[in-house]
């Protein structure tokens, strides 16, 4: 199995060839990508790209982490950039 | 590179059926499918060295049959692609995700396959992260052949909660429970009647099996109506059948009452073979009838897209009737033992709109002014239905309450609150105006 890793918030992720986001990250014990524009914590909810929970921001732009595949040495973001 | 004479949208068994029906007669047809592989939800596929999660002989034998014909035809798909709708022009967008593109495509026809959703009522916390569709649970299983991790609890109604219930326990980690509102051993007409559908029965029956196999407690006439933090567990708050309360410290819940087409914001189907494009809906965006239906119907549209919209389709027809009884008789198997609405006990501050934050008590306010406010209004104004996910987890549920609130004025169905536009799906500005400055020049 070839084994390849991706940034979340600066962490690094082990994923799987043909692993979505969200797998690859339910699989190291991670459920929430930061917040939404509420302030709502993003979440995998429906996992067929409908809800729009899972959003994230992948190398800068905006994508379900539940239909897009995980690639090597992609930085994942939370969707809002939020401002300390 | 020419456009295609058809493009369908959506990569399950209705969109690869209908690509596969089309293809057949000759005409050029492309599919756009959302992920990097084919199947839907349905059939989602395991990623490379993981095995297939246990499954029907039916299903595996479908899928098998269906994507050998696939790979025969050798029709090409636009992989990590989504349809974002039909212009005013009759051009079909289709944002390429990879490339980060979208084009503007001029396909004679368009058949749009694009599933099912699940239905989920809400309930307080049903937001938190942790919380999902039994289905989502269901999907992510199918892609990474593991079981969600800790302790699940699964609740609402129908037979994919056992499903899931009994895919859990064979990859060794069953639930803690299945809250089921319903109670099919109590409905013994409808129970009777799934004997003529031997197949289905057959498959529930090994689901049922294994949860008793693995000792999983099924609570009929329960139902789950509340959701609390507890640390980072969730507390899960469950009313059984004889009036109990009693509470599940989880890790993970999984929700599901029922599926629904997945057909909001899809431009109409076409009433004439003259439409430019003509536009066809095949599989569960049509009627939610699951994977055999889906594939009977994506020949029909097939079919329609080759003879244009008269085309008989009498034997399709036939399959399709067939998994609408059937449909009909789990509905009234699963039908909730407390005919009470789940929507009638909810507390004020239960988010309806999981995308705007927009609650229960936000709702009624607006149904409270003297101005009686329509679907639509209710968009405008209080912005349900109106975020990322286009109404598609609350649009139903906002309906439903705003008859209950307003019992005297019309009942708004959920495409009252949606509206049919595109984009269906978000997209970013920088795309489309990629697209329109692309458009330009080749005109």
């Amino acid at each position: 199995m070839t084994e390849d890793t991706f940034r979340l918030m600066g962490r690094t992720i082990s994923f799987r060839a043909g692993e979505s986001i969200a797998a690859a990250l339910q699989a190291v014990g991670v459920l929430t990508y930061g917040p939404d524009a509420l302030g709502n914590e993003t979440r995998c909810f429906c996992g067929i790209g409908a809800c729009q929970c899972c959003l994230v921001r992948v190398d800068g732009i905006v994508r379900e982490a539940c239909i897009t595949l995980a690639r090597p040495g992609m930085s994942v973001e939370p969707v809002e950039r939020r401002h300390a | 590179m020419r456009d295609p004479d058809v493009l369908v949208i959506g990569g399950g068994p209705a969109g690869m059926s209908a690509a596969l029906e089309a293809a057949r007669s000759g005409l050029a047809v492309e599919l756009v499918e959302q992920r990097e592989s084919l199947g839907g939800a349905i059939y989602r596929q395991p990623v490379e060295g993981v095995p297939a999660i246990p499954q029907s002989a039916g299903a595996r034998g479908r899928w098998e049959a269906l994507s050998r014909a696939f790979s025969t035809a050798a029709i090409p798909v636009r992989f990590g692609s989504v349809f974002l709708g039909v212009d005013g022009h009759g051009y079909v967008l289709v944002e390429d995700r990879q490339k980060g593109l979208v084009e503007c495509l001029s396909p004679r026809a368009v058949v749009l396959a694009t599933g099912a959703v699940e239905h989920v009522h809400p309930r307080p916390g049903w937001q938190f992260a942790g919380v999902s569709t039994a289905g989502g649970l269901q999907v992510m299983m199918k892609e990474t052949g593991t079981a969600p991790r800790g302790s699940v609890l699964l609740a609402g109604s129908g037979p994919l909660l056992i499903a899931v219930a009994a895919q859990m326990a064979r990859l060794g980690n069953p639930p803690l429970a299945i809250v089921e509102s319903g109670d099919p051993y109590r409905r013994i007409m409808p129970g009777l009647g799934m004997l003529g559908f031997p197949k289905l029965l057959a498959e529930a029956l090994g689901y049922l099996r294994d949860i008793h196999l693995h000792r999983i407690p099924w609570l009929r006439g329960s139902r789950l109506f509340r959701i609390e933090r507890q640390g980072d567990a969730f507390s899960a708050v469950v009313r059984t059948g004889d009036g109990n309360q009693s509470t599940f410290v989880c890790d993970r819940i999984g929700l599901h009452d029922g599926i629904r087409p997945n057909d909001y914001g899809l431009p109409p189907a076409s009433s004439e073979a003259m439409a430019d494009p003509v536009i066809v809906r095949a599989g569960d965006c049509r009627e939610a009838l699951g994977a055999i239906a889906a594939e009977a119907d994506g020949r029909r549209a097939g079919r329609l897209v080759i003879k244009g919209v008269a085309a008989s389709t009498a034997g399709d027809m036939e399959q399709i009737d067939r998994q609408r009884r059937a449909q009909a008789l789990l509905s009234k198997l699963f039908a909730p033992l407390d005919d009470r609405s789940p929507l009638d006990e909810l507390a004020d501050d239960t988010l309806l709109c999981r995308c705007e934050g927009k609650t229960v008590s936000d709702l009624r306010n607006l149904c409270q002014r003297a101005d009686s406010l329509t679907g639509r209004e209710v968009k405008h104004n209080g912005r349900f239905a109106m975020g990322a996910c286009q109404g598609r987890f609350c649009a139903a549920n906002t309906a439903a309450l705003m008859a209950r609130f307003k019992p005297e004025a019309p009942a708004p169905a959920a495409a009252d609150l949606t509206g049919r536009r595109w984009p269906v799906r978000p997209v970013s500005i920088g795309a489309l105006v990629r697209a329109a400055s692309q458009d330009n020049d080749t005109q």
